[in-house]
């Protein structure tokens, strides 16, 4: 088997050889990412109903489905709305911490059955919440940030906010506030540093998903078909005032 | 390995798909869609050109940085708990996918959609060893039942009907199911989604890496990518060495321009990035992670006269535009990677001689390299190539033999004259209307194409009358 060193010699070897090269740079890099990423959430402090206009726009073109709120306590009423229309009783929410609010607490009045992921457990408890989410028509999260110009919801793993509860159920809702939006991909980019570099972030989430309106194909005959593998509905409720879940 | 499709030489194959009418309508509508949803993309997107030099110059500067930003990647990867293995060949490849199957007992391996694994024929060596591979994405899952190979880079049943889809799943499935995309669609998300489930390991190649974080990118439409990265214990990615890059920074230029080029989506639907296997108080993801980095080919061509087709990002644009690609779709071209680019990318991999008729295949009209994210120059390194055909004697004799007497002609002007008129003489009975439909030996040529008639006088003749 070829080891690295081998590997990487020969890649040097051939690089050795080449010349009449274009300069060329990879994207400029910011010294102080964290800094930007403050930045960048300072103005949005300010813009964000712009960022939210372009935000319902996008996501709406790629089949998603808009609710907006003016506080937080309105929103069980919206999720039991969107759960009777679709006949469904049980629905999977991220623990309370990662999502802000407790799921549970404030849907079961409702006559909803949740379960929430649990902040971490052993193989049994992974077994158990796997089978849950397997079954659960309609799953609960909030967002790390929103991105205004493709409509997109970006949510990293973790303990508490499994991966799969924006992925195995059939509908999807998400719920966030203002501080979760961001305008561009360049400044996802900058969080994505700040984060990085960020030594209490850096360990956190095996996985980051960005995600654009529902699982879709057209494999077919160029039929587009949405919930082929993920969700078949996206929703975002947007939450206000003070007390945004995000 | 011998390939059934390979014995067909390529202007048969080629001649074939060109009298399949369903392979032809299929074509058109699929290419002009691809090209409208692309050109409509990059309407409202003022600063796409520029982003296409940027993404360009960044996989530039990765290269000639390349050994720096392999050894990035495989520090960080392995200091998130990833484990990397360095493959110089298909061939091992295979035998570190395999011999991760045996030391833990793989019965079943899900497998998003990758051109990688389809380029080192991973399903028939997994087959053979015993796992059972199940493709997930819908185009990819539909030709792994039909036993048949992707027609595109993108859409890989691109060639089939609703009816054949039918037709194969209540054959393969057990049932009885319409002929229509959202019944069969809901079909295979019924079956795969056991698969997800049950599967001991999940396989995937990669978009890009980042070198920086050590994350890999995955980019998917039917959240496949998500599902095989989330549920298995095990998580393999296949990956050509050059999908590296230095950082979340570059990578978000990238994510700009890839899915506009492929589908006209502002993003697909599912960007994924792995950040190595589950973490602490995490309950999801696999235990394991496994990155494949491949040189199969690729290394050689840091210097080589491919270089540039190192920067592909596989989005399939190139192959929407070809005017040969348009007429005779993937299946024609015999191996992985169609179109323009799989051309260049099978001389790669396979080496000059395996593209002897395929260096041929285009007009070098440009299209190509006009709608490239990248600014790939297809045409220049088709036509290096098909010199290094006639240097290395690779082009059939016929044919260097008569470009060779082509050139000694040119380069005398008593040979010219002599051939014009001696051209005249010997076309006399071939010619009708000005041109030559038919000649002995050139039956290659005008079986499709008419060659134009020597005139009857040449301009150094009339030259002489007009001074």
């Amino acid at each position: 088997m070829t080891t690295r060193a081998e590997f990487l010699d020969r890649v040097r070897r051939e690089m050795g050889k080449t010349r009449g090269l274009f300069p060329a740079e990879s994207a400029p890099r910011l010294a102080r990412p964290q800094e930007a990423a403050d930045a960048v959430r300072r103005q949005l402090v300010e813009r964000w109903p712009h960022a939210l206009d372009r935000f319902k726009t996008e996501f709406e073109r790629i089949a998603g489905v808009f609710h907006r709120v003016s506080r937080l306590d309105e929103v069980p009423a919206v999720l039991a709305r969107i759960a009777a229309e679709r006949g469904v009783r049980e629905i999977i929410a991220w623990d309370p911490a990662a999502l802000g609010w407790d799921a549970r607490a404030a849907l079961e009045p409702h006559g909803l059955a949740v379960r929430l992921a649990p902040a971490g457990g052993d193989e049994a408890d992974r077994r158990r919440h796997r089978d849950d989410a397997a079954r659960a028509p309609l799953g609960l999260t909030g967002v790390d940030w929103a991105l205004a110009e493709t409509g997109t919801l970006i949510l990293a793993s973790g303990p508490g906010r499994p991966r799969s509860t924006s992925l195995l159920p059939e509908t999807h809702v998400a719920v966030f506030g203002p501080s979760a939006l961001l305008e561009t991909l360049e400044q996802v980019g900058m969080m994505l540093e700040a984060r990085h570099a960020d030594p209490a972030l850096a360990g956190s989430g095996g996985a980051i998903n960005f995600i654009t309106g529902p699982s879709r194909t057209a494999d077919i005959e160029l039929t587009l078909t949405r919930g082929v593998h993920g969700p078949k509905e996206v929703h975002v409720v947007f939450v206000d005032g003070p007390g945004g879940a995000a | 390995m011998s390939d059934p499709i390979l014995a067909t030489p390529f202007p048969r194959r080629a001649g074939a798909a060109l009298k399949d009418d369903f392979l032809q309508e299929a074509l058109t509508i699929a290419t002009t869609k691809f090209i409208d949803l692309r050109k409509e993309a990059f309407a409202t997107l003022p600063e796409g050109d520029a982003l296409r030099d940027r993404a360009r110059a960044i996989k530039e500067a990765t290269l000639q940085r390349l050994d720096h930003y392999l050894g990035q990647l495989a520090d960080n990867v392995e200091r998130l708990g990833g484990h990397v293995h360095w493959a110089a060949t298909a061939q091992e490849a295979r035998e570190i996918v395999l011999r991760l199957c045996r030391d833990r007992g793989v019965k079943m391996a899900v497998k998003s959609k990758s051109m990688a694994t389809e380029e080192i024929h991973l399903n028939e060596a997994l087959e053979h060893a015993g796992v059972t591979p199940i493709e997930t994405d819908l185009g990819e899952y539909i030709i792994q039942l039909a036993h048949e190979r992707p027609s595109h880079i993108i859409a890989p049943a691109i060639h089939k009907t609703k009816g054949q889809v039918a037709d194969l799943f209540s054959r393969e499935l057990g049932g009885q199911f319409a002929a229509d995309p959202e019944v069969l669609t809901a079909v295979a998300r019924r079956e795969l989604r056991q698969k997800f489930l049950q599967a001991d390991m999940g396989i995937t190649g990669a978009n890009f890496a980042v070198a920086d974080t050590g994350t890999l990118v995955l980019v998917t439409n039917e959240g496949n990518g998500r599902m095989v990265t989330s549920l298995p214990h095990i998580h393999v990615a296949v990956m050509g060495m050059e999908k590296v890059i230095p950082s979340m920074t570059d990578l978000m230029v990238f994510l700009a321009i890839l899915a506009r080029s492929a589908t006209g989506q502002k993003l697909s639907s599912y960007t994924t990035l792995v950040r190595g296997p589950r973490r602490p108080g995490e309950l999801e993801g696999p235990e394991e992670l496994h990155l494949i980095l491949m040189d199969n080919g690729r290394v050689r061509q840091i210097a080589g006269t491919l270089r540039e087709a190192l920067y592909c990002l596989r989005c399939g644009a190139c192959l929407n535009v070809c005017p040969v690609y348009r007429q005779i779709g993937g299946h024609a071209y015999g191996y992985t990677y169609p179109g323009p680019i799989g051309i260049l990318l099978t001389a790669m991999l396979e080496g000059d001689r395996s593209v002897k008729d395929l260096a041929h295949a285009s007009s070098l009209c440009g299209a190509c390299k006009d709608v490239c994210p990248v600014r790939i120059d297809i045409p220049r390194m088709l036509i290096e190539l098909r010199e290094h055909l006639d240097r290395d004697k690779i082009a059939p004799w016929p044919e260097r033999a008569l470009f060779g007497a082509a050139r000694r002609l040119m380069e005398s002007p008593a040979l010219f004259h002599a051939s014009a008129r001696i051209g005249r003489w010997l076309q006399r009975p071939f010619v009708s209307a000005g041109r030559v439909r038919r000649f002995p030996l050139l039956g290659g040529w005008t079986a499709t194409r008419d060659l134009p008639a020597v005139a009857s006088r040449t301009f150094t003749e009339r030259w002489k009358d007009l001074r």
